[in-house]
């Protein structure tokens, strides 16, 4: 019986180790990489409630784990920086079928008139560069739609690009912005409806992906002049945002599918093998 | 006590194997990915199982003791209870893994980035016109390290002090794996057009490498180069070698 036993233990301790293995491999698929400035998406949270668009610092906020991107000093065209005060941001965003929210939030040692953020998106179904929407030169590219926070404003403008030269504020204006600085933080919530009538603003869809960068400068007087300004700011790659799409009740009818042919197959199994040996 | 079963000999085998792939072969070489890791797993499975069920006695030795542990023939107290926690979670794991795969992910879309797209054909073939003296190497790398060192770095290595958060990252010259393996065609091709000038697949939209054509004469661009292929310790590849 001992040879039985080490069998059953060989075959239980395999069983735990596939299950064990399947753990990291499942959440390596499923969730983004954690640590500083290596998520590759944001989702928006959906909720019933009422969104903290006016309240960067909203309790609603600390509950929803922040995406970090880093952010590199904009060297692709003149006039380029070097080194840029702000190496990351943090975001944060939810919505509620309507509207939505995003929280940008990033280190920022000094409050200045000129500091400011932007949010900039993919619009339509072509690519675009994430300079401003510059010309490529092999491939048709798309215009960009940018939200345009400043400090000193008080407030975004809603601002569209295709190329460099051409950034301009919409005539029509659907983005609005709050932001306030804490003890070395500033934190900056924009807010707009998820879809507008303007055919040059982004449009977010639940559950389909969007294209998002970001930029930063910091206002901060060096010298008597502004640190960081126009061309000469912080800025990301291209990353992903998702508004997440309302809950899907049919998952759980193909779990409970799942679960209903692996025990039907563990029954078939030992009947099938239990008639053999009587046989 | 010697173990005389191949099941529990194949069981030994595999968590010997998993051991090996996971833990230890990374001491050396890069860790493997998952997926590659199971399928090594299966393979051994697989040549166990051919092994030991070549023969008659072979088949029911290996075969026997999963047949009683699914009848449960022979498994009272403990074993039997450890048969039946085993009938409840493979059900269940296969559900997890269901629901693993459906739930919303946060997991966009995967992409593929060609990272060294063929060029237009104006650029192939096109040979440095310069010739290779000390004194153009130096200028090269003068001028390196003014335009090209705050990203690529000043050790040729892509680690200049710009280049963090960049996606895709500043090439590593100093990688037998990027300017070694292209000809300077190619690298006057990069630098002049820069990320813009890529082909749909190398995802122009994202790089930050500057159209230097904008700012720089192609006289000080082939300069350039020479100056990385030297500061790099790497040589253009050349036509000959490709024959």
């Amino acid at each position: 019986m001992g040879r039985e036993r080490i069998v059953n233990v060989a075959l239980g301790a395999a069983v735990l180790a596939a299950g064990a293995g399947a753990v990291p491999a499942l959440a390596d698929e499923s969730t983004p990489a954690a640590g500083a400035g290596s998520s590759v998406s944001i989702r928006l949270h959906l909720t019933d409630e009422a969104l903290p668009g006016a309240d960067p610092y909203a309790a609603a906020w600390d509950t929803i784990r922040p995406s970090e991107f880093q952010l590199a000093p904009q060297v692709h065209w003149p006039d380029r920086i070097q080194e840029v005060t702000v190496k990351s941001v943090k975001v944060r965003g939810m919505h509620n079928g309507e509207e939505l929210a995003m929280l940008l939030e990033y280190a920022d040692p000094s409050e200045d008139a000129a500091d400011a953020a932007a949010l900039e998106f993919m619009v339509g179904e072509r690519k675009a560069h994430f300079a401003h929407g510059q010309e490529m030169l092999q491939v048709e590219g798309g215009p960009v739609n940018i939200w345009y926070w400043t400090h000193a404003a008080g407030n975004a403008v809603d601002m569209s690009a295709k190329g460099f030269k051409t950034l301009r504020p919409q005539t029509q204006q659907d983005v609005s912005a709050t932001g306030a600085w804490r003890d070395g933080v500033w934190r900056v919530v924009f807010s707009r409806r998820l879809n507008t009538d303007d055919a040059r603003d982004v449009r977010i869809t639940p559950g389909e992906w969007t294209n998002v960068a970001f930029a930063v400068w910091d206002g901060q007087i060096v010298d008597g002049a502004v640190k960081e300004q126009g061309s000469q700011k912080a800025v990301s790659s291209w990353w992903y945002v998702r508004a997440e799409p309302p809950p899907d009740a049919s998952i759980y009818g193909y779990v409970a599918l799942g679960i209903a042919l692996a025990a039907g197959f563990e029954w078939l199994l030992v009947r099938k093998i239990r008639r053999g040996n009587a046989a | 006590m010697t173990m005389k079963n191949p099941l529990a000999k194949t069981a030994v085998l595999l968590a010997g194997m998993y051991v090996f792939l996971t833990w230890i072969l990374p001491l050396f070489t890069a860790p493997l990915p998952a997926s590659l890791i199971y399928l090594y797993l299966a393979l051994t499975v697989a040549a166990a199982a051919i092994f030991y069920t070549m023969s008659g006695a072979g088949l029911d030795d290996f075969m026997g003791p999963i047949g009683r542990f699914l009848t449960g023939e022979g498994h009272a107290g403990a074993t039997g209870t450890a048969r039946l926690v085993v009938f409840a979670l493979f059900p269940l794991l296969v559900g997890w893994q269901t629901y693993a795969k459906l739930a919303p992910s946060d997991m966009p879309p995967a992409e593929n980035r060609t990272i060294h797209p063929a060029p237009p054909g104006e650029f192939v073939g096109l040979a440095n016109p310069f010739p290779r003296t000390p004194g153009n190497i130096a200028t090269g790398q003068g001028l390196y390290a003014a335009y090209c060192s705050p990203c690529h770095g000043g050790n040729f290595d892509g680690k200049g002090p710009a280049s963090v958060g960049f996606n895709p990252p500043p090439a590593n010259f100093s990688d037998p794996g990027t300017i070694a393996q292209l000809q300077e065609s190619y690298l006057f091709w990069r630098i002049k057009k820069g990320g813009v000038g890529l082909p749909v697949e190398g995802m122009p939209w994202k790089s930050a490498m500057p159209r230097w054509e904008k700012e720089l004469t192609d006289e000080r661009i082939w300069k350039i180069i020479m100056g990385e292929y030297a500061g790099a310790g790497q040589s253009p590849r050349t036509w000959e070698e490709e024959e």
